[in-house]
C-alpha cells in the first residue's frame, strides 16, 4: 500500500522543460516513477527525456490518463499551475516551490477543498513511497522501503531523520513533505487518517516546528483516532524570537499555541513520543518497533 | 515585512480609511517645509505644515511598548516640538535608533476600539477581530475577558459582507449610526489586506473622536515577504529601513541572513530553515552560541554559495563556520565548489562542513583537497562535537 504515490501513479510534471524540472524528471524516471507527460505552455509537441510535452494539463490528462501532477514551476506561477491542475480534474497536486505568496496558497487551499483534491506543499520536497515511486526532488538514495511513515514540514530535517533511519535498518512506507509555509495544502491532520488506515504503515514520525497550530490540531486528532505509535519532533526551540508587533497573534492564540513547548505538551498528552533531536527519533523508533 | 506606523498610515490613506493628519520628519529642517497637498507625508519629501497645536510626536521604531519607553511625547507649541524632535531623533529605544518621527494632530479621544484582519493559520482563513475595548491593554482583555473580543472568520471566496458588521454592532450594542462607517472601514481594511498580501492589518486604537468620527490613530501592517515581488513600493521602504547591511547584501542573492546573538561566535550556513533551526538547537544544547545564520534556500549554485560564505565571514564575531547541507534540490558539489571559490575570504578560519544527499561524493572529493582548516564531518552530531572540541580544547 503506502499512501498518495505508488506503482499506479501516472505523473505529470508541470514545468518539465525548466532546469529543475528536467533534472528532477530524470531523477524520478531513474527511480522508476511513471512520468507519463510534461506540461509547459508553448512547448507542446516537444519531448523531454522521451516524455511527451503538452501545452496544457487537460491535454496531458486526456491523452495519458494521468492521476497526479508535480509542479516544478517558480513560486509566482504556482497558483495558476495548481488551478489548471484542479480544473483538469487531478486529485493529487504536489507543489514544490519555495516562496509562494501565502495569499495565493489561501486561494489554492480553499479551491482544492471544493474540488476534493489533495494538494501537497508548497515549500516541500514532495512525496516518496520508497521502492515504488517518487514525485518531487528528494534525495531518494537515502530512503529505503519499510513500515514507518514520515511527515515533515522541513525537507532537511526529514532527510536527516530518514538517513539515520535507513542506516539503522528502519525503512519508510511513505514520506511526505507537508511543507514549511504558513498555509500548507494538506496539514498533518489530513494525512493522519490515510496513514492510520494504511496496512503497510506501523508507526508515524511527525516532524513539526514552531509557529502555527497544525501540530496542535494533529495532536487533537491523534488522541482519539490514531492507534499507531507517533514519534514527534518540534524544531526551533532556540530560534531567535521574532520581535512581536501588533496584538492579533496574542489574541488569536492567547494559550501560547505555536511555541515549541506547547506543541510538545499537547502531543505528549495525545500519546505521542517526543524526540529531542532527529537522532532521538530513530532511538525511539528502535525501541518501540 | 512589518511596516512602520507612518507607512501603515499612508496605506490607510490610500484605502480611504480615515486616519489622523500628520507629517513624517527625519531631520529638524523638515519641520520648516511648506504644505504641498492634503496627503499625509510621503517619506520626507512631502511635508505638510503643522497648523494646530498641541501635537503628538511619535518615534518610528519597530517595537511594542513604545509609549512607556518614552517614544511618544506631546508638544504644545513649535518650540516644544523642536525641542522634543531634537531630543528623540537619533536616540535609541530598546536598542533601535529613532530615524523618523511622525507628528500628528492631538485627537480628542472619546472611545478606543480595536480592529484587525489577520491570517488565522488554524482555520486557514482571514480572521476579523474587533473589540470596543481597544488601546494598549487589548492583550490583557484577550486573556481576562475574552468575551469582550469578537472574532469572525472571513471566507476568502466571499470577503466582507455587511451582515458581519451588523453582527458586531449587535454583539457590542453599538449605536447603529456606526454601521455604515464601520462597514466602510472594515471593507477597505480587508481590501488592503488582500491587495497588499498582508499577514496582518491592525488598527489600534480605532478612535471615536470628539465629533463622533472614527479615526485610525495607530496602525500596524505586516506584509508577506514572499509577495514583495509584486509590491515595489514596499521593497523600497524595506531597504531604506533595514539597518543590518548583511541582511540587505544577502537579499541580493535571495538568501535569508539571520543575526542571532552578538555574544555568539559560530556562523551557520544551511540549505533550509528547518536545518538551520535544528543545527542551532543542537549547538545551544551543548552550551555554545550561534552569532548568525544564513539560509541558502534550495538549489544554490557555486557562485551563490561563494557569496553566502563571504557574507557570513564578514561578521567579525564569526570564529568558526559550520556548513550543514542535506541536499535534495541542492547539490553537494556546488556547495563544495562555492567553498573552494571562497577560499581567500575564509583565510585561516576554521570551517566544519557536512554534506549529504545529491552529488555527495563529487562534493567530498573537492573538500578533501582543501586545506586542513576545512574539516568535513559525516553528520551534524559529529559537526557539533567538532565545534565543542574546538572551543573546549
Amino acid at each position: 500500500m503506502s499512501i498518495l504515490v505508488d506503482e499506479n501513479t501516472r505523473l505529470i510534471v508541470q514545468g518539465i522543460t525548466g532546469r529543475e524540472g528536467k533534472f528532477h524528471t530524470e531523477q524520478m524516471l531513474e527511480y522508476g516513477t511513471n512520468v507519463v507527460a510534461g506540461v509547459t505552455p508553448g512547448r507542446g509537441g516537444q519531448e523531454v527525456l522521451g516524455v511527451p510535452v503538452y501545452d496544457t494539463v487537460a491535454e496531458a490528462v486526456e491523452k495519458h490518463n494521468a492521476n497526479a501532477t508535480v509542479l516544478f514551476v517558480p513560486p509566482r506561477f504556482t497558483k495558476e499551475g495548481a488551478f489548471e491542475a484542479l480544473d483538469a480534474g487531478l486529485k493529487l497536486i504536489i507543489t514544490i516551490a519555495e516562496g509562494v505568496p501565502v495569499h495565493d496558497m489561501l486561494e489554492v487551499y480553499h479551491h482544492s477543498k471544493k474540488y476534493g483534491a489533495t494538494v501537497i506543499g508548497p515549500n516541500s520536497f514532495g512525496v516518496i513511497s520508497p521502492g515504488k515511486s517518487k514525485a518531487g526532488f528528494m534525495a531518494h538514495r537515502i530512503f529505503s522501503p519499510g513500515k514507518v511513515a514520515v511527515l515533515s514540514r522541513s525537507a532537511t530535517n526529514c532527510y536527516e531523520t530518514v538517513f539515520m533511519m535507513s542506516n539503522r535498518g528502519i525503512g519508510q512506507s511513505t514520506a511526505i513533505g507537508i511543507g514549511g509555509d504558513m498555509i500548507p495544502g494538506s496539514p498533518f491532520v489530513e494525512m493522519l487518517p490515510l496513514l492510520e488506515e494504511d496496512p503497510e504503515t506501523e508507526a508515524i514520525v511527525l516532524i513539526g516546528e514552531i509557529g502555527g497550530s497544525d501540530e496542535e490540531i494533529a495532536a487533537e486528532y491523534i488522541k482519539d483516532n490514531v492507534t499507531k505509535p507517533v514519534v514527534s519532533l518540534i524544531a526551533g526551540k532556540n530560534a531567535p524570537k521574532d520581535t512581536s508587533m501588533g496584538h492579533a497573534g496574542a489574541i488569536v492564540a492567547p494559550d501560547g499555541t505555536g511555541s515549541a513547548e506547547n506543541k510538545e505538551k499537547v502531543l505528549r498528552e495525545a500519546g505521542s513520543y517526543i524526540a529531542e533531536s532527529t537522532e532521538g527519533i530513530v532511538d525511539i523508533l528502535e525501541e518501540i518497533l | 515585512m512589518k511596516l512602520l506606523e507612518y507607512k501603515s498610515q499612508e496605506l490607510f490613506y490610500d484605502y480611504d480609511i480615515p486616519s489622523n493628519k500628520g507629517i513624517v520628519i527625519d531631520s529638524l529642517e523638515d519641520l520648516g517645509s511648506t504644505v504641498q497637498d492634503d496627503e499625509p507625508s510621503r517619506g520626507n519629501s512631502v511635508c505638510a505644515q503643522i497648523e494646530n497645536y498641541p501635537v503628538v510626536v511619535k518615534a518610528q521604531v519597530q517595537t511594542g511598548g513604545r509609549g512607556k519607553a518614552g517614544g511618544i511625547k506631546f508638544a504644545e507649541n513649535e518650540e516644544e516640538l523642536i525641542e522634543i524632535s531634537k531630543d528623540l531623533l537619533g536616540k535609541k529605544i530598546k536598542g533601535l535608533e529613532i530615524k523618523k518621527l511622525l507628528v500628528v494632530d492631538m485627537i480628542d479621544v472619546k472611545k478606543e476600539w480595536y480592529l484587525s484582519v489577520t491570517l488565522d493559520r488554524k482555520t486557514k482563513t482571514p480572521l476579523l477581530i474587533f473589540s470596543t475595548e481597544g488601546g494598549v491593554d487589548i492583550e490583557q482583555t484577550a486573556h481576562e475577558t475574552p468575551e469582550k473580543i469578537a472574532k469572525v472568520s472571513i471566507n476568502p471566496m466571499m470577503g466582507i459582507k455587511p451582515y458581519m458588521v451588523r453582527y458586531l454592532i449587535n454583539y457590542f450594542d453599538i449605536d447603529s449610526d456606526y454601521l455604515k462607517p464601520l462597514y466602510e472601514i472594515i471593507k477597505n481594511l480587508y481590501k488592503l489586506f488582500k491587495e497588499y498580501d498582508c499577514l496582518l492589518t491592525e488598527i489600534n486604537p480605532l478612535v471615536i473622536d470628539g465629533d463622533g468620527e472614527l479615526l485610525a490613530v495607530d496602525g500596524k501592517i505586516d506584509i508577506d515577504d514572499n509577495s514583495l515581488y509584486r509590491h515595489d513600493d514596499i521593497v523600497k521602504f524595506r531597504d531604506a529601513l533595514t539597518e543590518d547591511e548583511k541582511v540587505i547584501e544577502a537579499r541580493k542573492y535571495d538568501f535569508l541572513y539571520i543575526p542571532v546573538r552578538d555574544t555568539g561566535n559560530i556562523g551557520v550556513i544551511s540549505n533550509g530553515s528547518g536545518m538551520i533551526m535544528s543545527s542551532m538547537d543542537l549547538i545551544s544544547q551543548k552550551g555554545m552560541e550561534v552569532t548568525c545564520a544564513l539560509d541558502l534556500g534550495g538549489g544554490a549554485t557555486a557562485e551563490r554559495v561563494q557569496e553566502a560564505i563571504k557574507i557570513v565571514l564578514e561578521n567579525d564575531n564569526v570564529e568558526l563556520l559550520l556548513i550543514n547541507i542535506f541536499g535534495g534540490i541542492t547539490r553537494c558539489d556546488e556547495i563544495a565548489k562555492g567553498l573552494k571559490m571562497a577560499e581567500d575570504a575564509v583565510g585561516d578560519k576554521k570551517v566544519i562542513i557536512r554534506v549529504e544527499g545529491t552529488n555527495k561524493e563529487a562534493g567530498l572529493e573537492i573538500i578533501h583537497n582543501m586545506k586542513d582548516t576545512v574539516n568535513s564531518v559525516d553528520s551534524i552530531l559529529e559537526g557539533v562535537d567538532a565545534l565543542y572540541e574546538h572551543f573546549s580544547g
